[in-house]
């Protein structure tokens, strides 16, 4: 097995050189033995979860509720999500012979990159979070993205699938699959007031007809049915019956799952977080876990990497959320803007491979509700490569440029954004976000991402 | 002073960023006090060209086009084509440019009706043009920078000039170096999303086309376009410099 030894020497080689390289070793494995992933997977009951927003934050849920259950795993960490970084994955937690030390693996996968891992690992079950318009240079049209995902699922014949009842291009999958299928899904809507959103599906996947909906929980989510062929939302199995609360910190639900009904609490503000939970309870339940305990492990999981994630710097609060499309953005808005005390917001655009080169994204997103807000948003700054095209966005969304700061350098903007007496809010693009955990990480002792 | 901009298919042709070019002509005439009212017309809807000054067509995803395309022959192609004949300033972007050609033909040789509004024609190829890139305005003897993401070639009729010369990046079809189309008063190209926030004196230009041709004589006043010209100018030497 020298492409297990060579993976791992070059990982070691990597973190000697202080870099957090998670791709690099998995590709130099690939080129040793291009079947290495299905060698090393073939034992390992493995679940893939999939979709364009809210990946990473549901497999940490996932892997939570998989260590409450006392399963023995591992997951894939630091957005290696590619199929070279699974690969990675794979050999790091194999023996030198390759064995995988574990029974379970948890995947989180790009879902262009899905469709490779798929021909290789053979899924017990496969989570879709939602198929959303995202970085067009880099994945192509929604319905490409779409096309992805079902080649992937068709590589996985075993697998019971997790699907989003509320969103109609997920639904979708369905139709074409033989698998056991597991739908989850929200009963009401999740927002009070919503900021106001292009749909990435406003017709009817099957005849192009507009549906209609009873009711929107974001973006083209909610209970949809098209007049013209009658294809509609289907009744969820894992079901969020009730929101009881939803607030700057944290969401109470109840779960209905076959007439039973599970309380959480979810650790993670943000709407978009109940569809997370929801997901992951689907999962629980592909998996044949005990629901009580995946319910209460919702509100012990540790926040993923940029998705909520707290800091303090010099006394302040600092809450890192990452951005990389308008649906995406536009819930971290949907959450923001419900709040009332004052904040700073900081956005940091970068236009690197894994960012999306095209920046225009940003004038999708509603940003004039942020600047509806008044004096509660006490100032923005913008950074990253792009800080100039996101200084214009927020300028033509109306924000008094006297409170609109450019700056550059990290280590300014961070002490200059957590000098202002309010929380901040940090919203960057993955590069970005990389950027800026190492300056933060450096000035102000906190630790590197993939410890 | 009054503009009516109309959006035409404002839920279909609006990919990434195609609003923010509606954003950026409301904000630049509102701040020099000159009331704009916006109006969507879509599938279904009557486009009444008579109540529009500016008309605004984006681009969009494949997936929706058959629908579009059905539409526009229940009656907006012949009064799209009547409104530019009339001198009305139509603003296309990429799937909004090619839709106001004659035709589009697949890399396998389907022919697709379109408008036929101004003498140009597309064909799709395997390659992807895709990136920030760099074109000048004749008329205005600027460079605008934008950003392409394309399979089309577009290739211009003899009426029908470009609106530029290619500095960096594809433009058109890759080959002959012209970038965007220019008819009577339609501005064509295939920079999408924020083209205009980065380059305000193109949107001053055709917002004065519009006013003028509503109001006679119009003079826009200048506006503070600190920002703007840095967002133009990163992107100017950054494509410079390869």
């Amino acid at each position: 097995m020298i492409a297990v030894l060579a993976c791992k020497f070059c990982r070691f080689a990597i973190r000697l050189l202080g870099r957090g390289g998670t791709d690099f070793p998995g590709r130099v494995a690939l080129k040793l033995c291009p079947n290495l992933l299905g060698q090393l997977a073939k034992n390992v009951t493995t679940v893939i979860v999939t979709g364009t927003n809210g990946k990473t934050t549901t497999s940490r849920m996932i892997e939570q509720s998989w260590q409450d259950a006392g399963i023995s795993f591992f997951a894939n960490r630091s957005g290696a999500n590619l199929l070279s970084g699974v690969t990675a994955e794979f050999a790091m937690n194999s023996t030198f012979t390759g064995k995988c030390r574990y029974t379970h693996a948890l995947i989180e996968s790009d879902e262009a990159a899905f469709k490779a891992i798929s021909k290789f690992v053979d899924a017990k079950a496969v989570v879709v979070t939602n198929v959303f318009r995202d970085q067009l240079d880099r994945y192509g049209e929604v319905t490409h993205t779409l096309e992805n995902i079902k080649i992937g699922i068709a590589n996985s014949p075993n697998a019971t699938l997790c699907l989003n009842a509320d969103d109609s291009l997920c639904t979708s999958i369905a139709g074409d699959a033989k698998n056991p299928v597991i739908f989850y899904g929200i009963q009401t809507p999740i927002y009070a007031a919503r900021v106001d959103e292009l749909s990435d599906a406003p017709y009817c996947i099957h005849c192009k007809h507009a549906y209609e909906y009873e009711y929107v929980t974001y973006g083209h989510l909610g209970k949809y049915r098209c007049p013209a062929c009658g294809y509609a939302r289907p009744e969820p199995e894992v079901a969020v019956s009730d929101v009881v609360i939803s607030d700057g910190e944290h969401s109470e639900l109840i779960f209905s799952v076959g007439g039973v009904q599970y309380p959480a609490s979810v650790n993670l503000p943000g709407g978009y977080n109940i569809y997370n939970a929801c997901a992951c309870m689907a999962a629980g339940k592909a998996m044949g876990l005990d629901l009580t305990v995946t319910a209460k492990s919702l509100s012990g999981f540790a926040c993923g990497f940029g998705r909520m994630e707290k800091f303090q710097i010099g006394g302040t609060d600092v809450r890192m959320i990452l951005i990389k499309n308008p649906a995406g953005c536009n819930q971290v808005l949907n959450f923001l803007t419900q709040r009332k005390e004052p904040f700073v917001f900081v956005a940091c655009l970068n236009d690197r491979a894994q960012d999306g080169k095209d920046v225009s994204w940003i004038w999708d997103v509603d940003f004039e509700r942020l600047v509806e807000m008044g004096d509660t948003l006490k100032s923005i700054y913008v950074s990253g490569v792009r800080a100039e095209d996101m200084a214009l966005r927020f300028q033509y969304a109306g924000f008094p440029v006297d409170r609109l700061h450019v700056v550059k350098d990290y280590g300014k903007l961070m002490e200059q954004a957590t000098k202002q007496n309010a929380p901040v809010f940090v919203m960057p693009t993955y590069t970005a976000m990389l950027d800026l955990r190492s300056t933060i990480s450096k000035r102000y002792g906190y630790k590197q991402f993939w410890e | 002073m009054e503009l009516n901009i109309c959006h035409l298919y404002p839920d279909i042709l609006n990919l990434y960023g195609d609003r923010g070019n509606i954003l950026c002509m409301q904000q630049r005439l509102r701040w020099r006090g000159i009331d704009v009212v916006t109006g969507g017309v879509s599938i279904g809807e009557k486009l009444d060209a008579s109540k529009y000054d500016l008309i605004f067509v984006g681009g969009g995803q494949d997936f929706e086009q058959e629908v579009l395309l059905e539409d526009l022959n229940g009656g907006k192609t012949a009064e799209l084509k009547a409104a530019i004949e009339d001198g009305t300033p139509v603003l296309a972007i990429c799937g909004g440019y090619q839709m106001l050609g004659h035709y589009y033909e697949t890399w396998d040789g389907q022919k697709c009706a379109f408008t036929g509004a101004v003498d140009l024609y597309t064909v799709g190829s395997k390659q992807r043009m895709i990136g920030n890139y760099m074109f000048t305005c004749d008329e205005l003897a600027l460079a605008v920078v934008g950003f392409e993401n394309h399979s089309g070639k577009t290739y211009l009729g003899s009426g029908v000039k470009p609106m530029g010369k290619v500095l960096a990046g594809y433009g058109n079809n890759g080959e002959d170096g012209n970038e965007g189309a220019r008819y009577k008063n339609v501005f064509a190209t295939y920079s999408h999303g924020c083209l205009l926030p980065k380059n305000p004196k193109l949107c001053d230009h055709i917002l004065a086309t519009a006013l003028t041709r509503k109001y006679g004589a119009c003079e826009l006043q200048p506006l503070n376009d600190a920002l703007e010209a840095a967002a133009h100018d990163y992107m100017c030497a950054r494509l410079s410099q390869k």
